[in-house]
């Protein structure tokens, strides 16, 4: 890494750091998912403000062109912070997707308006469970001459009541199309599944919406390539949204064992919950050591399978570990830690839906386990 | 003299990997045992004229000054081709803790030997009554003349009886308020008058470790590291470094390197569930060697070992023993036979692994004293 970019990695810490300790605000999180809403549009201009929605949106398209790096470092403390709205969802997944197709002036427009807030593409990629690279797509792409007719059907799709379009993958025979949509499509409907906490997955039917030639962002192995690597970067960030979530769930939990006195003594003084406490705090140390090897391999762009392994790892590590932490954190706060008014409740329900997006613990270990048996571990 | 770090890791990882590969001794690979010295020791030279035998150590003393991924590639490929670990003491602990601890003419003596194979250390730690509870040691250094004077016994003294040299850990200051203060870190010459030894069998029936007797062993003023009484400090540092190698990935690459092949003879890549089990160790050790990366920079950076490096040893030692226990497990029937058992195409010592791991969470520190080491340094948590 070179100086301006450690520079670059320096502030952003910095300023992360602020909006975490001034700027998060658990009462705002709580009011949202009590009222199944996600979006506060104020606080998405403050993120396109503090150019954190355009980390990795070239300069050329107003962004500010860095790397995962540095949009874990974001990530970390919103995940920390407990944001409910779709950063990673808009800014990792749907900005490196965009980044990775071919120039076209609905890229730019696309990309300039992500990186300043106003415009809010979303993936729809995925349609069947654990198929999380969504090869598995019955969405098709009828050609005519001025572009495509598509129908199909996607779900698990983070950040889509805030959408202003869908950049959709559909098959056109057997070349892999990808498309946007916007929400307002003739033939586009959609409907949500509310979340454990208070966020949503959407779903979106396409029923013969007419996609006209320049709305279409990528084809064949230009698509499949730039969906591929914005998944793998999507998991690494969600991961460092994980270890956000990890970090202050134990941070609670160590806090109230130090202070909390029962037998006359913290319990916190106690071995057997000290030894509870350390495992865990070791499990993140992984989820922290692993998660910082990973985004710097694949700012390094290496080949599709190392890159995958490496996003698998970190996903997995991460995932498993923030829902060990956050359910020990309950049972460290007793009785107190099952109320709703507990704040720990918020960090769980935060890891569940964070881990089971994009592929959970097991569904990223049997990648590994299907690309290390290809040869693939040793590629890495 | 090459700068490995500049080099690709390909090009680095088929570098060491041919050598290992072809120049280990085919009658020592996967060795269900530790080497003895005059086993291993034309190996040990072979590395060391190669200028290998100390991959973690700076070049101006004689090492690679290899990266955090370089000294991993270095351990995996090691590994890998079956080669056996050696008398390593002064290699990773006196080398570094000379390095860091020692004064200049030390370091002129001692590195020179060690990297020659010259010198082959051994750890005088542990006491009959001073095991977890390491600074109720007993064993004394009394100043005489030229020289302090040792009496007292060290046991669980891995490799004693290869060892030309013993660091010893000896009380100088009875009358000291804490038991930490009042210990001094001492150098000794195995040959000295006064010190004898008795082996000791392990549980897997290997004789690899010692009790080690000194009987007014005197040993010069200028092998005091550090100053006089101040020996826990020294000590801790060596833990550090020790903590450091304990948990590296090596020992657990050794154990998932034959289970690997197990698995391959047994055709169980096509069992789903064990294919889940084995790919979380796998995750487990990859996970480990990205902790341990972090750790190593630290120490390349020159900045001192935390206590947080405990985790090392804890998350490697309990991940070794696990996969000494799916070993065997998979084994089935043969996972009860000892010694070697043919399996498939392959011979494969089931057991050994287990054995050698089992030690792993004692030595060095109990993986419970590293909890609570982790507890009250790291965590803060009251006592």
């Amino acid at each position: 890494m070179n100086e301006t970019l450690d520079e670059h990695a320096a502030l952003l810490a910095q300023s992360v750091g602020d909006y975490v300790r001034h700027g998060a605000d658990l009462p705002r999180v709580r009011a949202l998912a009590q009222n199944h809403a996600e979006f506060d549009p104020a606080q998405w201009r403050q993120l396109a403000e503090l150019g954190w929605l355009g980390v990795l949106v070239p300069e050329s398209c107003g962004g500010l062109g860095l790397g995962l790096a540095e949009a874990a470092i974001v990530a970390e403390g919103l995940g920390r912070a407990l944001t409910p709205e779709p950063y990673t969802a808009v800014a990792v997944l749907a900005a490196r997707t965009l980044e990775g197709a071919p120039v076209s002036p609905l890229r730019e427009e696309l990309l300039g308006g992500l990186s300043g807030g106003s415009r809010v593409p979303v993936l729809a990629w995925q349609e069947q469970v654990d198929d999380f690279a969504g090869l598995q797509l019955a969405t098709m792409a009828k050609p005519f001459e001025g572009g495509f007719r598509v129908s199909g059907e996607k779900q698990f799709i983070i950040g889509a009541s805030a959408a202003d379009g869908y950049l959709v993958t559909a098959l056109d025979g057997d070349a892999l199309q990808l498309l946007w949509v916007p929400r307002d499509a003739a033939g586009c409907s959609g409907d949500s599944v509310p979340l454990a906490d208070g966020r949503s997955y959407g779903r979106l039917t396409l029923r013969d919406v007419v996609v006209p030639r320049e709305q279409v962002l990528a084809s064949g192995q230009a698509a499949r390539d730039a969906l591929d690597r914005a998944l793998d970067a999507a998991a690494a960030v969600a991961s460092a949204e994980l270890v956000g979530v990890m970090k202050r769930a134990n941070e609670m939990s160590l806090d109230y064992m130090k202070t909390r006195v029962q037998f006359g003594k913290p319990i916190g003084s106690f071995q057997v919950l000290q030894h509870r406490a350390v495992d865990l705090h070791i499990q993140q140390s992984l989820a922290d050591a692993v998660l910082h090897d990973v985004v710097a391999q694949l700012d390094g762009d290496p080949g599709p399978v190392p890159r995958a392994l490496a996003a698998s790892r970190a996903k997995s590590r991460c995932a498993d570990a923030a829902l060990a932490i956050t359910r020990a954190a309950i049972q460290f706060h007793g009785a107190i830690g099952f109320t709703e008014d507990c704040d720990v409740g918020l960090y769980v329900k935060r890891a569940m839906t964070l881990s089971a997006w994009l592929g959970n613990g097991r569904a990223h270990r049997a990648r590994y386990a299907r690309l290390a048996a290809g040869g693939g571990r040793e590629a890495a | 003299m090459n700068d490995w770090n500049t080099m690709s890791d390909e090009a680095f990882r088929a570098e060491v990997r041919t050598f290992f590969e072809n120049e280990f001794p085919a009658e020592f690979k996967f060795l269900p045992r530790r080497m003895r010295w005059h086993e291993c020791r034309d190996w040990y030279l072979k590395l060391s004229k190669k200028g290998w035998i100390a991959p973690n150590w700076p070049k101006e003393h004689g090492g690679m000054g290899l990266s955090p991924s370089k000294l991993l590639i270095y351990m995996e490929e090691y590994e890998r081709a079956g080669a056996g670990r050696m008398p390593d003491q002064g290699l990773t602990m006196v080398g570094p803790t000379l390095i860091r601890f020692g004064n200049e003419a030390q370091r002129k003596r001692f590195l020179p030997l060690i990297i020659a194979g010259d010198a082959i250390w051994c750890q005088g730690y542990s006491e009959p009554n001073a095991g977890s509870d390491l600074a109720g040691l007993r064993t004394e250094a009394v100043p005489d003349g030229d020289d302090y004077v040792i009496n007292g016994s060290k046991i669980w003294t891995s490799m004693a009886h290869d060892a030309t040299h013993i660091y010893v850990l000896a009380r100088t200051d009875k009358a000291a308020k804490k038991k930490q203060e009042g210990i001094s870190f001492f150098l000794v010459d195995m040959k000295t008058p006064g010190i004898t030894l008795r082996t000791i069998r392990n549980i897997a029936g290997h004789e690899e470790f010692c009790q080690v007797f000194f009987d007014k062993v005197r040993t010069p003023k200028e092998n005091l590291v550090g100053e006089l009484h101040k020996g826990w400090t020294i000590a801790k540092g060596l833990l550090g470094f020790e903590r450091l190698n304990i948990g590296s990935p090596r020992r657990p690459l050794q154990a998932l390197e034959k289970l690997e092949m197990l698995a391959q003879a047994r055709g169980l890549m096509a069992d789903a569930g064990f294919v889940e089990r084995l790919t979380q160790l796998q995750l487990d050790l990859a996970d480990l060697g990205s902790l341990y990366g972090h750790f190593v920079d630290k120490v390349r950076r020159g900045e001192a070992l935390g206590p947080d490096v405990s985790m090392l040893k804890v998350w490697s030692m309990d991940t070794y023993q696990r996969l000494s226990e799916l070993l065997i497990e998979a084994a089935g029937e043969h996972g009860a036979i000892e010694g070697e058992a043919t399996i498939g195409d392959v011979m494969i010592d089931t057991l050994s692994p287990f054995y050698n791991s089992r030690p792993g969470t004692i030595y060095g520190g109990s993986n419970e004293i590293q909890r609570n080491i982790l507890a009250k340094y790291v965590l803060n948590l009251p006592s």
